[in-house]
This record gives structure tokens, C-alpha cells and sequence, in this order.
């Protein structure tokens, strides 16, 4: 029996590929950096362009599917996700990094069904390292095939985490109270990539034994939920339970005793939900 | 300096530039082989076979083509070497430079070689083993990546930086309250973020390419920043104390940037964390 979906993943890897050249040239070329909810979190127009492009082609070949994307959503889109096959779409995850050249800088493209992630890629353009899944097909990279790292014991771990682009004070004293337990626990180190995407990439791939981070939105992890579930890893809600997609909150480890071991030490702040209904005044 | 001299140091940096690249050869074979690690002074101050046997490669193949040239060896030292700088020809070797990331196959893993003369850095090699790029920098020559000249990032403003630095071995509170106290500061600026790496080297290669503004880091050693410092100065860059004096390679410690404002910001906000000194007796 052929799948459903292979046509939908092989048309994103196509998209993800093309989006990945448009950021490679872009980094020859004078930025226009403009800010969102302040001065720390970026968008560019390539962003914008990208975002676009996938927006366009999946349209025009699958018209009936519905678009969650980062640009479209700060533009006013809906971050509902209804059982409609749905791609759901962060254009350039590592916005930061790409204004400054960073070489960690990803295009994301996930999809699901019926609200199941079936595929994810994730195309670090920068490095040229393209990240794909398929529900129960494996995880790869470059054609290599992933496996997360087999380590139990949490003080031989790395784990990857980010401060965020809120700069509130009591909302960094939360993020520097967990990252102080973390590194206390001991652990063998912190590394922040600067991309979720990457992040969670690197969990799959068995470089770091988890990634954890309360900040992030829905089109940040639903490709790369893929790849580290594929790799052999799990995925969690930072406040026990299985991982809430639009929840702005995500645990991705190994195994089930590492990612429960950080769960412990790790105090959720609240923050406003993905698909919250959008308050009109 | 004579045209013997330059002559002389062009020669030391052909032949860097090539136990570098088998070196690092010697690394990407290892990081796919069972490993067995060791701590040194801390729980997470690693060291793997692989490093003293890389940098046992190093200093044979650099000890028979200059017999007159002393070695500091980050293995070396740790077996007892005295760590001091003379005005002799003098080689400083990282064998494997982000041993943890070696450990856990993190893709940022680097050989560093730096080389002094009269106390004075000259030239520097750093190849990326997983990247398989060469960094390299002659003073007075350039820094240059794969060929590629680089320059470092010209920005001044700190709100439009991004800084990078590394937490070091000692886990205990008084200096995580330190390290996280200048880290939560620097975030504060408000700056554009914060990256740790887990190398020092390649963090410090990225600041000469110009991918970020800022870097410090109070722990690492000479071996560490040697072969960088002259890539970052030759890049356009400034690298000193984190007082903000001058640099001092042994003072295991050091602020580098690409211009003097943000070099200045970091230097102020920055409260001190003591690991001692590369030259004092253990």
C-alpha cells in the first residue's frame, strides 16, 4: 500500500530545499531587521519571502490542506489545528543567528493529520544538513540514519536549552532559576544552538541527550518532533504528560529517565497559548 | 623583523597547517570509536586517550622538524610540564579542543595550534574536525578560513550583539552564582543573545568570522586562546584581560571582540571568577 504522504514529505524537502537557498543568498546581502514584540525578537523579509514560497507551492499542489506559519500567524492567521491535513511552518528558526550569520539557522516545515504529526523536515541550510522523518519510517540526516544517544545517567549529560527573547526580568529570573538546577545537577554541559529546531535535531542525532525550553511556538518543534520521536527519543510536557503542541513548552530527550529527571527540576511560568482565541478589544 | 625571521615562521606555519590536518584526521576516526574518558579536575574536566595521543602526534612531528622549539600541551602540562612562556620558539597545542563534545560526538570539536616567539603569538592554526575547515592567521598576514579572508564584526552597539562564552570546569555555587549572574547581565543589555558551544576555540573562530560581536570566558587555558587571539587580531579584532588590560595568556581568562565598545561593555559588566593561573605550580 503506498503512502498517503510520501507525496506531501517529498513536495517539502523539494520546498524546504529551495527556501534554504533563498536564506543562503540572502546572508551575502544588506538585511532589513525589523522587530516584533520587542527589540530582541526579530523578523527579516526573508522570513517573510520564505514563508511565502511554502505558503504558494503547497496552495497550488494541495489546495484542500490548511497552513499554520509563523508570518501568517503574526499577521493575524488562525493557530487552530483541526483534524485537516495541516502544514505547520516556521520559514527561518534561528532568526537571530541569520542576522548575524550564525551558522545555525533552519527551515521547518511539519505536518499533521487528524492532529498527528506524521512527517517533519527540518533543512539547516547553513550547514547543508537536511533532517527528515516519516512516521514510522526512522529519522535521517543527509541519508544517515539518527539515533539518539543511549546515555542514562544525567550527570554525563549535555543538555541544550534557550534564555528566550523576553528580556523581563522576573520571566529571565524563571529561565536562569532551571538552568542553575540543570548545570547544579551536575550535568556535563549547557549548549544553546540559538535554533529549536537544530536543538531538537540534536537530540535526535544523539549529540546532546535532551532540550528542553518553555518559550517556543508550535511551528518550532512539530517537524523536529518527528525526528527525535523516529531517532528512538521522547518527547514530553514540561509539566509531566505528553507533549502539547501548542502548549509554548517542550521537553525532547532520549529516554524516558533523562527526560523525567529534567522534568523534575524544571518550574514552568505560564505564557499564552499558541491556539488561545485571539482577544479582540 | 629580518626576512630570515619571516622566512622562518612561514616555514613553522606550512607545517602546522599539515599535522593539523592529520591531527584532525586522527580526531574524525576517533570520535567513531568506543571512547574511554577520564575527569581531571572536576566531574566535568574530561580527557580521552585520543587527546594524549593527538597531541603526542603534534609535538613528535613538530619536536623532529624543530629541535630547538619548546611545547606547552595541554595533556603535557597536565602530566607534570611546567607551563611557562620563554622568549624561545615555543609551540602551544590543544590536541582536542571541546573534549566533552568530542565525548558525546557534538560537532564542535577543534586541534589548536598557537605559536609564540619572544612572548609575542605569531601565527595560529585551528582546524574544525567535524567541519573539516582550516582556520589560520600569521601576524601581519591575515586571518583566513578555508582561504576565505576573515573580518570580524564591526558593530559597537551591545543591543545588536551577540556574545558567546563557555561555563568552565568548576560546577560549585558560589561560581555558578558568578557565571550566571554576568551571563543573565550581558542577556540584560539587552543584547541579541547568548550562545555556548562548548569550545573556546571554535566560539572564538565564529567571533573572527564575524557570526558574533562578543566572547569571554573565565576558565579556559593558554592552549585555548593562543592560536585564536592572533585569527581575531588579524581579523580586525581586539582580544585582552577581562580587567581590560591587556591579554595575558596565562591569566586563564580573557574578553575578545570585534570592536573596542562592545570589548569595553563586556569588560564592565563582568564580576571576576578565579581558576588561578596556567604558570603557577599545581
Amino acid at each position: 500500500m503506498s503512502d498517503l504522504w510520501q507525496e506531501a514529505m517529498d513536495h517539502a524537502v523539494g520546498v524546504a530545499k529551495k527556501a534554504g537557498e533563498i536564506v543562503r543568498d540572502a546572508l551575502q546581502n544588506e538585511m532589513n531587521i525589523m522587530c516584533k514584540s520587542s527589540s530582541v525578537d526579530l523578523v527579516t523579509k526573508t522570513d517573510q519571502k520564505v514563508e511565502q514560497l511554502i505558503i504558494d507551492s503547497v496552495k497550488e499542489k494541495f489546495p484542500t490542506h490548511g497552513f499554520i506559519g509563523e508570518e501568517s500567524v503574526a499577521a493575524g492567521q488562525s493557530c487552530l489545528l483541526t483534524d485537516n491535513p495541516t502544514w505547520i511552518v516556521d520559514p527561518v528558526d534561528g532568526t537571530t543567528n541569520f542576522v548575524h550569520g550564525y551558522p545555525f539557522v533552519a527551515v521547518s516545515i511539519g505536518f499533521a493529520v487528524n492532529k498527528m504529526l506524521e512527517f517533519g523536515v527540518v533543512y539547516s541550510c547553513i550547514e547543508d544538513k537536511m533532517y527528515t522523518a516519516r512516521r514510522g519510517k526512522g529519522a535521517f540526516c543527509n541519508g544517515q540514519p539518527l539515533q539518539v544517544s543511549d546515555q542514562k545517567d544525567i550527570n554525563q549529560s549535555i543538555i541544550a536549552t534557550e534564555f528566550g527573547s523576553s528580556r523581563d526580568p522576573e520571566v529571565l529570573d524563571k529561565i536562569f532559576s532551571n538552568m542553575r538546577k540543570i548545570v547544579s545537577l551536575p550535568v556535563h554541559g549547557i549548549r544553546g544552538s540559538g535554533s529549536a529546531a537544530v536543538n531538537m535535531c540534536l537530540v535526535a542525532a544523539g549529540c546532546v541527550e535532551a532540550y528542553y525550553e518553555v518559550g517556543i511556538h508550535c511551528w518550532d518543534i512539530a517537524a523536529a518532533a518527528v525526528i527525535v520521536t523516529e531517532a528512538g527519543g521522547v518527547l514530553m510536557d514540561l509539566e509531566g504528560g505528553p507533549l502539547d503542541l501548542m502548549s509554548r513548552r517542550v521537553l525532547a530527550a532520549n529516554n524516558k529517565t533523562i527526560a523525567e529527571r529534567i522534568c523534575k527540576e524544571i518550574e514552568v511560568h505560564p505564557l499564552v497559548r499558541d491556539d488561545a482565541p485571539i482577544v479582540t478589544k | 623583523m629580518t626576512s630570515t625571521d619571516s622566512d622562518r615562521w612561514g616555514e613553522c606555519m606550512d607545517v602546522a597547517v599539515q599535522i593539523a590536518r592529520k591531527a584532525g584526521k586522527m580526531v574524525q576516526e576517533a570520535v567513531k570509536q568506543e571512547k574511554r574518558v577520564r575527569s581531571k579536575s572536576t566531574p566535568t574536566d574530561l580527557v580521552t586517550e585520543a587527546d594524549h595521543q593527538v597531541e603526542e602526534l603534534i609535538i613528535s612531528t613538530l619536536r623532529e622538524r624543530f629541535p630547538s622549539h619548546r611545547f606547552i600541551g595541554e595533556e603535557s602540562s597536565a602530566a607534570g610540564e611546567k607551563c611557562i612562556l620563554t622568549d624561545n620558539p615555543t609551540w602551544i597545542i590543544d590536541p582536542i579542543d571541546g573534549t566533552c563534545n568530542f565525548v558525546h560526538s557534538f560537532p564542535m570539536v577543534a586541534v589548536s595550534i598557537g605559536f609564540a616567539v619572544n612572548k609575542e603569538l605569531e601565527l595560529g592554526v585551528i582546524y574544525h574536525c567535524f567541519d573539516e575547515t582550516l582556520y589560520t592567521g600569521r601576524k601581519g598576514h591575515g586571518a583566513f578560513c578555508n582561504g576565505v579572508r576573515l573580518h570580524v564584526s564591526k558593530e559597537k552597539d551591545v543591543s545588536k550583539a551577540l556574545i558567546l562564552t563557555e561555563i568552565g570546569a568548576k560546577r560549585d555555587p558560589h561560581t555558578l552564582d558568578i557565571f550566571l549572574g554576568n551571563l543573565k547581565k550581558l542577556l540584560s543589555a539587552p543584547s541579541h543573545g547568548v550562545r555556548i558551544i562548548g569550545s573556546s576555540t571554535l566560539a572564538l573562530c565564529l567571533l573572527a568570522s564575524g557570526a558574533a560581536e562578543g566572547y569571554y570566558q573565565y576558565g579556559l587555558h593558554c592552549w585555548d586562546i593562543a592560536a585564536a587571539a592572533v585569527l581575531i587580531r588579524e581579523a580586525g579584532g581586539c582580544v585582552m584581560d577581562t580587567t581590560g588590560g591587556p591579554l595575558d595568556l596565562m591569566s586563564r581568562r580573557v574578553v575578545a571582540a570585534g570592536s573596542q565598545e562592545i570589548a569595553d561593555y563586556i569588560v564592565q559588566q563582568l564580576q571576576p571568577i578565579s581558576y588561578g593561573r596556567d604558570d603557577h605550580d599545581p
